[in-house]
């Protein structure tokens, strides 16, 4: 099961490297361990997120890709789908049948067809679009919603705090 | 109902329980003078992460109520939300009463997530101090080369590592710049 999922990764990892995706660069921390990887990702332009490098830590199941990774920034993002410690939220990231309220449609959540890829960009998407539906964190999406500016305040002094700016 | 399959130890009990309650009300107000000393005694059995516990689950009810309230019965958090949930009111507090630590205002919920633990920046976290001056033609130039897929594991990785760096570094010289032009209009 592991070598499966290991080889899936390394092809995942492969294509990655060899056409990265606008604004995401991707890979395993050490190959020894394939099921651990950190992903940087630019903020989207047009958005309070932009000029920003968003580091996050991939963490993926033995059992790869039956199951979804668990994707976690490693700086603070002030964001409605984002918890405070970092872990992200949205429904790429939620295996099928996990969802008793409905919320989110089956294509959209985790399968085997979806990839690292996908998700990276689902969230480069979610920076952008906040799902405001099922706030990972009340606060922001709170102030997302009604104070705009103080939102999008903090979210560019984070950007520049994480370049040490 | 109760009446019919009550029996004597039952009755005695009660009489001594309620004969013991009555005495220990009464006597309350007459020992103002040594109460202060009491609630001393008392206090260092509650912690600071009780009342949290219990404050968090009812926001209602003022935490001055729920520290005498632990103080009282020795810290058992239980008994305390089962009264609350009983819709028992919990007893005023003593005047002279006061939660053991100064941290009686706690930052509200709210403010919390803002002002937790910070995470190291960028640069710290992939050691780029010493980089952040380099010029960024020859950077670019590393930057289309390290695309390329290798078959060497070492090269692969290093090769990621440079992307890293060089993402990042872009990002900062990008936004230094948008800075100095913000500062000179």
């Amino acid at each position: 099961m592991a070598a499966t999922g290991s080889r899936r990764l390394f092809k995942e990892y492969r294509s990655l490297s060899s056409d990265p995706p606008e604004g995401i660069t991707a890979g395993p921390i050490d190959e020894e361990d394939m099921f651990l990887w950190e992903a940087l990702i630019q903020g989207p332009e047009g958005t309070p997120f932009e000029g920003g490098v968003f580091p996050a830590e991939l963490k993926f199941p033995k059992d790869y890709p039956l199951a979804p990774p668990k994707m976690k920034f490693l700086v603070d993002v002030w964001h409605p789908n984002v918890y405070t410690n970092g872990e992200v939220c949205i429904s790429i990231l939620h295996p099928p049948g996990d969802d008793p309220l409905h919320y989110e449609k089956a294509s959209e959540r985790w399968s085997p067809v979806q990839s690292v890829e996908k998700i990276l960009i689902s969230v480069m998407s979610m920076l952008a679009e906040p799902n405001d539906e099922s706030p990972a964190n009340v606060d922001a999406a709170r102030m997302w919603r009604e104070k705009r500016e103080e939102y999008e305040d903090i979210v560019r002094k984070n950007v520049k705090k994480s370049l040490g700016l | 109902m109760a009446e019919q399959t009550l029996n004597i130890p039952q009755l005695l009990v009660f009489i001594v329980v309620t004969v013991l309650a009555v005495r220990w009300y009464f006597s309350k107000p007459a020992g103002a003078g040594t109460r202060p000393a009491a609630a001393t005694r008392a206090t260092p059995r509650i912690s600071q992460a009780q009342i949290d516990q219990i404050s968090q689950m009812f926001p209602q009810v003022e935490r001055r109520s729920i520290a005498w309230e632990l103080s009282r019965n020795g810290g058992n958090v239980t008994a305390v939300t089962e009264k609350i949930l009983s819709g028992r009111a919990l007893e005023t507090p003593p005047v002279s009463f006061q939660i053991p630590t100064p941290r009686t205002n706690t930052p509200s919920r709210t403010a919390t997530p803002v002002a937790k633990a910070e995470q190291p920046d960028l640069i710290t976290r992939y050691n780029l101090a010493s980089k952040i001056s380099k010029a960024p033609e020859s950077a670019s130039e590393e930057q289309s080369k390290s695309k390329a897929w290798s078959q060497d594991r070492n090269e692969r990785q290093s090769n990621l590592q440079k992307r890293r760096e060089e993402m990042i570094l872009a990002a900062r010289r990008k936004l230094e710049e948008k800075e100095k032009a913000k500062a000179k209009a």
